[in-house]
């Protein structure tokens, strides 16, 4: 069977979107993956054999999501607003983060995640501070806890050096209109290296699955760089995986398979998971493109002096 | 083969004047035994498979596999399946809508535009759970179909028009008929030309098969056990030659 034409490619046959098929020959599909399984791999000569397809597809599905997470190195990346609420909701296909950046005049600022919390919930509680409920015995919540309001009203101190920082507005000493020592009067030795940054910090609620920010970041522009795990909202026709993994991602459900079927001798199930494995390693040297010309641009680094 | 399988099942029969097999009970006995052979080809073609994984089974004219498959395979027949009106239902091959009954569906395919997409049969314990599984539920590029007595099933349920679905399936040998002339006396002679004749449809290797097995019958009819056990033992000595 022939692979598509230049004009397809291309053009897409002149059909939209025109883009459609750029850079679809780095990948293999879900179909074809089940497909050259089911003809390759299992059958009356195979190790792997009376086994249904839905076996297949779901191993298959469960590697390439594994692969999404770490070896594939296919992130995706969303630009949005944060809200007057300082929230940045996940993207529906979200699975983890890799970096948060603000975005704002033409720079990609990275920000840092809070080492503390600067979210939670909260149940309404009397002058007693006993909880209150509901007719169906329900605690009532709040819109908001306290710590949320205060984030959003901007009054929550920081222990980072930014402008929440809970020695911002203090003492100091002004030298040519720049503040050198920002912190309360006393003696202060020392820089904690890990909050010492000027940008806003978030922290991301994931059973809210929101981003929750520092009050720095309202109506700020934030570009979230984050993996998912390939499934394309269950729309199986656009599940894919790049060729470098194919290999692997057959002996994957070879090994699922054989690992959970009864009566299979442990030396098999062994021989399939070091094949396995083994292709896994190649396919990750291979992606990560270590080539003599990047080695170069490296090394170049080598002789310049740091002063 | 018809005419020279009953002469011969005569010739035994009459030998030592043990009887004489009527024309209608000699198709009788010709179906059952043909069914019986016919049926015995799939298990047979199941043992030399695991014959071939113990690696006792050769190729090229040593391939036995191949000739059972072939076999099979001339009783093969590939239809578009009776759709059932405003429905994702199918009706599974009869003689009614396809030409035959089916003995075994081996596939099932979704005709998706121009291209096929191979259905997978799923058991009722699985059916209900493979609908609720977010990464497995059946879709128009994994369908899957259940049956449910002389009804096919497709998911997903957007598979619901005419010639949606196609059907490739072994059906049942035909009827075998020794059909006849009546000559005076009442003697019947043997006539191809009749609009019911239809002679056996195995492989011309199965007549000695088909001997023995009708002779068994025959000689059940009219109680003879000396033609019995002959053709027992004849088929007991085919049997092991084969293996």
């Amino acid at each position: 069977m022939a692979y598509i034409t230049q004009y397809k490619y291309y053009e897409n046959d002149g059909a939209s979107p025109k883009d459609e098929n750029w850079g679809s020959y780095q990948y293999v599909s879900l179909a074809d993956v089940v497909n050259n399984f089911m003809l390759m791999y299992a059958g009356n000569h195979s190790l792997v054999n009376n086994e249904e397809r839905f076996k297949v597809l779901f191993h298959a599905k469960r590697g390439i999501q594994e692969l999404n997470y770490d070896a594939f190195k296919e992130i995706k990346i969303l630009q949005l607003n944060v809200d007057g609420n300082l929230r940045f909701v996940l993207p529906s296909d979200y699975v983890n983060w890799v970096r948060v950046s603000v975005y704002e005049n033409g720079v990609l600022r990275p920000l840092t995640e809070n080492i503390q919390t600067n979210w939670s919930s909260a149940y309404l509680q009397d002058n007693n501070n006993d909880i209150l409920f509901d007719h169906a015995g329900n605690a009532l919540e709040p819109g908001n806890s306290n710590l949320d309001l205060d984030r959003i009203r901007g009054s929550k101190r920081s222990i980072y050096l930014n402008q929440n920082s809970s020695f911002n507005g203090l003492e100091g000493y002004c030298c040519d209109g720049n503040w050198y020592f920002d912190y309360s009067i006393g003696a202060r030795f020392g820089l904690n290296t890990e909050t010492a940054n000027i940008n806003p910090t978030f922290v991301i609620n994931k059973q809210a699955g929101v981003i929750n920010f520092s009050s720095g970041m309202s109506n700020r522009s934030c570009v979230l760089e984050y993996v998912s795990d390939g499934m394309e909202g269950g729309e199986d026709t656009k599940i894919n995986l790049n060729k470098m993994f194919e290999d692997y991602i057959y002996a994957y459900i070879e090994y699922a398979i054989l690992n959970s079927k009864l009566g299979v001798q442990e030396y098999v199930v062994g021989r399939a998971r070091k094949r396995k494995q083994a292709l896994l390693r190649n396919a990750k040297i291979r992606l990560s493109n270590i080539h003599p010309g990047r080695l170069l641009m490296n090394m170049r680094g080598q002789n310049k002096w740091i002063k | 083969m018809i005419n020279s399988v009953r002469n011969t099942v005569l010739s035994v029969l009459n030998k030592n004047n043990y009887g004489y097999i009527s024309p209608s009970d000699f198709n009788l006995f010709a179906k059952q035994a043909q069914l019986d052979i016919f049926e015995d080809y799939f298990y047979q073609y199941n043992y030399q498979i695991n014959k071939e994984n113990a690696r006792q089974s050769g190729t090229g004219y040593a391939d036995i596999t191949k000739g059972y498959s072939e076999v099979i395979d001339s009783f093969s027949v590939t239809a578009y399946l009776a759709h059932i009106a405003a429905t994702n239902r199918f009706t599974v091959p009869t003689e009614l809508t396809t030409g035959s009954d089916y003995y075994l569906i081996n596939k099932v395919l979704f005709v998706d535009g121009t291209s096929l997409k191979e259905m997978e049969q799923v058991s009722h314990s699985k059916i209900t759970m493979l609908l609720n599984s977010l990464y497995t539920a059946p879709s128009t590029t994994f369908p899957a179909f259940t049956i449910e007595e002389s009804t096919l099933t497709a998911y997903p349920d957007t598979i619901n028009k005419d010639e949606d679905v196609k059907c490739q399936y072994i059906r049942y040998p035909e009827d075998p008929k020794w059909t006849y002339l009546s000559l005076t006396g009442g003697e019947p002679a043997f006539d191809s030309t009749a609009s019911d004749y239809q002679d056996f449809e195995l492989p011309l290797d199965d007549e000695p098969d088909l001997i023995m097995k009708i002779l068994q019958y025959a000689g059940m009819s009219i109680r003879e056990i000396a033609a019995v056990q002959f053709a027992q033992g004849a088929e007991n000595k085919d049997d092991a030659d084969q293996k």
